[in-house]
């Protein structure tokens, strides 16, 4: 009698534990390369990282900027710089509390030669310590957008990384810091396998409100497209990023399964080679004329790009940066209407009422569907007489060929990493040189934009610095410098009962997943 | 016979010479590594300071020259794309692939001997005439799409099996298992069957037309003339003499089993040295091609070696 009393209690407890756990998985092609939060600047490792590690600012779930390990800041008189105000009661996952510090210390080791996000401290001087809890950041000229400019500049506790050694940024040496972490994030690093598994669990001293109910997170890469869509619809994996967009329709359809959409900061342009006098095949270069360019516009289709080989998933895009972006200009928001019949009068006009052949060179493994894209833009052109030899290759490829001048007319996606309009125009745009213009391929230069980006970089005033960004945009449309066609979709997968963000910087951030 | 073992000894570190050397030259092809290892942000002085760093501006033969000199000292450099000593991430993967390939090979051999010998026995029934013809799919069609295929209907439709992975592991030493755990079995099992199949149906047509070959002879006749039993003859007189070159290709198939797996690994996310080597071609991550491309050489050469030796062995012409 008594047996069977305890034994229905026990089952009574049994029964009473939740079924679920809360255990989440998830998956993408990339893993991380490293827990360095300052070796290497790409999405899947910031993406990755800003789970772990903490900035000053973070962004929000629409991208804007809101208070993280500082509390507040404002701009220090007469554009000397910024003040941070720091938070209070912050620990890391070993337990040692945040101080200005950890700040400075952190500053020394993202700004340093051997770090991959240095460029984000280019307009600063100096770093003062003000008090424990405040601290100076001195710029060369005033910096309207620095705070949003460092949202992913991650903070490490300095005695952490001092007594394993990991003080510095190493490229040719192991490092402490690559495969271990320390940061103030809602999540700390359990494990770390790279390329097999990354496994997360909920911070308990952190300092933020919980949003999530995950009790433990595991990352797995999974590089084959098609092997990650088979983990989620058999139910191994609870999410994934991306879905193939041509797989997208077919999980919707299927059972307890889903595609998220959004779309990305990414946008998918034409480039052109500015100041080549010839083409590669030696005929004189045509895409020198701004009606050439223009021409090209007018013969591609984007919608048919977009509901084709997107399948409906993305977005025409009029700018070199998406619409959400700051500074976008929208004054300027309207693309080249699709107009064949005046695009061969403006080939006409131009002197190539034959049209001519040239070489469109693409990647095959970088975007989104990308050497189908250019298949369909060769066909689009040469019903102008636009005749392109499609050259399409691995993007380890592509940067060298692009950089030596290998290329008539190319393909680029650019993904503004301030989130704002400024940075197309520094990398894109301006005259190619050493630390501005990098990604100029086609050498497009034109005084006026080298003498407008200096002057957008330091205004202060919300108007004028709009203004300017206007005038920026409007040139940049004028020339047809480049030819912006889309931009990038987000298609994450999930099984029913998830719930997350998907932030259009692509980042997988896990204190905004609930699972039931 | 001393002397053949020191000329084929001396053959092979030539061979492996020349491989190395190649593959130092091919690399420049395969990309630029910095390109891959630098942010969207980086200065062209980053670039080329990196460059240097790495030694990527010295000529191809320099390079490998201090490859090799590192390598004999027992360093194979810090991957690119890891920024971990390549002989640490090397060893923590080798295991993933020895076990799927002794896993596949087993599979290939013994379904491979049986399957053959019923075939060669049985040459008209319907069913060896059913596998004859089921086997051309493991010949025709190719190892990515088997595997998408199993996953499919093992692991999406029926859900027995897992999609990607090894399972959970137990550290050995400095070896990882899944010999030891449920799901690491389970694991091997789809991931086995799509890197064997090829080498199954090889193994199960080599012993079916040997096997044959084998009943045609006198030896034969005269043992059916001495009236022994059908078992005795197939199994004790033929089958002995079926395995010689059964043995041989078995052996030079095993190099290729573990070179195949890199399309088998990559399907299935099996982390073995061959995702490893997808990775790294994706990455230009040369510390990684370069020592994967010795690592296989050197087995595959070894492997020949080894053969070239059975053969002294096992023949005595050439011994003379």
């Amino acid at each position: 009698m008594m047996n069977r009393f305890w034994m229905a209690t026990a089952l009574a407890a049994l029964m009473a534990t939740p079924a679920v756990s809360e255990t989440f998985r998830w998956a993408s092609t990339t893993d991380p390369q490293t827990m360095d939060p300052h070796a290497v600047s790409s999405t899947p490792v910031l993406g990755f990282l800003n789970n772990v590690y903490e900035g000053l600012v973070r962004r929000g779930r629409d991208m804007s900027i809101e208070p993280a390990l500082a509390t507040a800041w404002e701009p220090l008189p007469e554009g000397a710089g910024w003040r941070f105000t720091l938070r209070e009661g912050v620990t890391f996952h070993d337990g040692a509390a945040f101080t200005a510090e950890d700040v400075r210390f952190s500053y020394e080791r993202a700004a340093s030669e051997q770090s991959d996000v240095r460029s984000w401290f280019a307009p600063v001087t100096d770093l003062v310590v003000v008090d424990e809890y405040t601290i100076d950041i001195l710029t060369r000229s005033p910096q309207p957008i620095f705070p949003d400019s460092i949202a992913n500049w991650m903070i490490m506790d300095s005695g952490w990384a001092e007594a394993n050694g990991a003080a510095g940024v190493a490229r040719d040496a192991e490092n402490f810091a690559t495969l271990n972490a320390n940061g103030t994030g809602a999540f700390r690093l359990v494990s770390r396998q790279p390329d097999l598994e990354t496994i997360l669990e909920p911070f308990e001293g952190w300092w933020g409100e919980v949003e999530h109910n995950i009790t433990r997170a595991i990352f797995t890469p999974i590089q084959n497209d098609a092997t990650a869509v088979a983990a989620l619809l058999s139910g191994e994996i609870d999410m994934i990023n991306p879905v193939p967009v041509q797989d997208a329709d077919r999980i919707d359809a299927g059972d307890g399964v889903l595609v998220l959409r959004g779309i990305e900061t990414r946008v998918i342009m034409l480039g052109f080679a500015h100041d080549h006098e010839t083409l590669q095949n030696g005929a004189p270069n045509p895409f020198r004329d701004v009606q050439v360019r223009g021409a090209v516009a007018q013969a591609v289709n984007v919608d048919a790009i977009l509901q084709t080989i997107m399948r409906g998933s993305a977005e025409p895009a009029s700018q070199l940066v998406p619409p959400s972006a700051r500074g976008f200009s929208t004054a300027q928001d309207t693309r080249p209407v699709l107009d064949p019949d005046a695009a061969r009068a403006a080939l006409a006009e131009a002197g190539y009422p034959d049209g001519f052949e040239f070489t469109l060179s693409c990647t095959n493994d970088r975007y989104i569907n990308d050497e189908a894209v250019c298949q369909a833009i060769v066909g689009m052109l040469a019903q102008v007489g636009l005749r392109a030899t499609l050259e399409a290759g691995p993007v380890s490829n592509y940067w060298p060929e692009l950089r030596a001048g290998n290329f008539d007319m190319y393909l680029l996606g650019w993904s503004p990493g301030t989130f704002d309009a400024e940075h197309p125009l520094r990398f894109l745009v301006h005259t190619a040189g050493e630390s501005l213009g990098t990604w100029n391929f086609g050498g497009y230069s034109n005084p006026r934009i080298d003498a407008l980006l200096p002057m957008i970089q330091s205004e202060i005033d919300e108007d004028a610095r709009q203004a300017m960004l206007d005038e920026a945009a409007a040139i940049v449309q004028d020339d047809m410098v480049y030819v912006p066609l889309y931009v990038e979709p987000l298609l994450w997968g999930v099984r029913n009962g998830v719930t997350l963000t998907q932030r259009p910087d692509n980042f997988f951030i896990l204190r905004w997943v609930s699972v039931d | 016979m001393f002397s053949y073992i020191l000329r084929r000894i001396a053959q092979s570190v030539l061979v492996l010479f020349v491989v190395g050397l190649v593959a130092f030259a091919m690399f420049r092809f395969v990309g630029d590594p910095v390109e891959t290892m630098l942010g969207q942000e980086r200065t062209v002085e980053d670039i080329e300071r990196l460059r240097e760093n790495l030694g990527l501006n010295d000529p191809f033969f320099v390079q490998y020259a201090n490859f090799l000199l590192r390598a004999a000292q027992g360093d194979l450099g810090i991957s690119y794309r890891q920024g971990r000593p390549v002989a640490e991430i090397i060893a923590e993967r080798l295991p993933a692939t020895l076990e799927l390939a002794a896993v596949s090979g087993a599979f290939a051999l013994i379904l491979g001997i049986v399957l053959g010998i019923f075939t060669a026995i049985r040459r008209n029934g319907f069913a060896a005439n059913a596998i004859m013809t089921l086997s051309l799919i493991g010949v025709s069609l190719p190892t990515f799409l088997i595997g998408i295929l199993l996953i499919y209907l093992f692991a999406v439709e029926l859900s027995w099996l897992p999609s990607f992975g090894r399972g959970e592991v137990v550290q050995l030493g400095g070896w990882s298992t899944g010999f030891l755990t449920q799901s690491g079995l389970v694991a091997l099992i789809l991931p086995a069957i799509t890197l064997g199949l090829y080498q199954m149906t090889l193994i199960m047509r080599l012993v079916r037309s040997e096997m044959l070959e084998v009943m045609r002879q006198d030896y034969i006749r005269f043992a059916r003339a001495r009236g022994l039993s059908q078992r005795a003859i197939h199994f004790r007189h033929a089958l002995k003499n079926t395995l010689v070159p059964v043995i041989t290709v078995t052996g030079l198939q095993l190099g290729s089993i573990i070179a195949f797996a890199i399309i088998t690994e990559t399907v299935f996310q099996w982390p073995g040295v061959g995702l490893l080597f997808i990775n790294a071609i994706q990455f230009v991550d040369i510390p990684v091609m370069a020592a994967y491309l010795m690592l296989i050489s050197v087995m595959f050469v070894g492997i020949n070696l080894a053969v070239d030796l059975l053969y002294v062995a096992i023949d005595p012409r050439l011994r003379s």
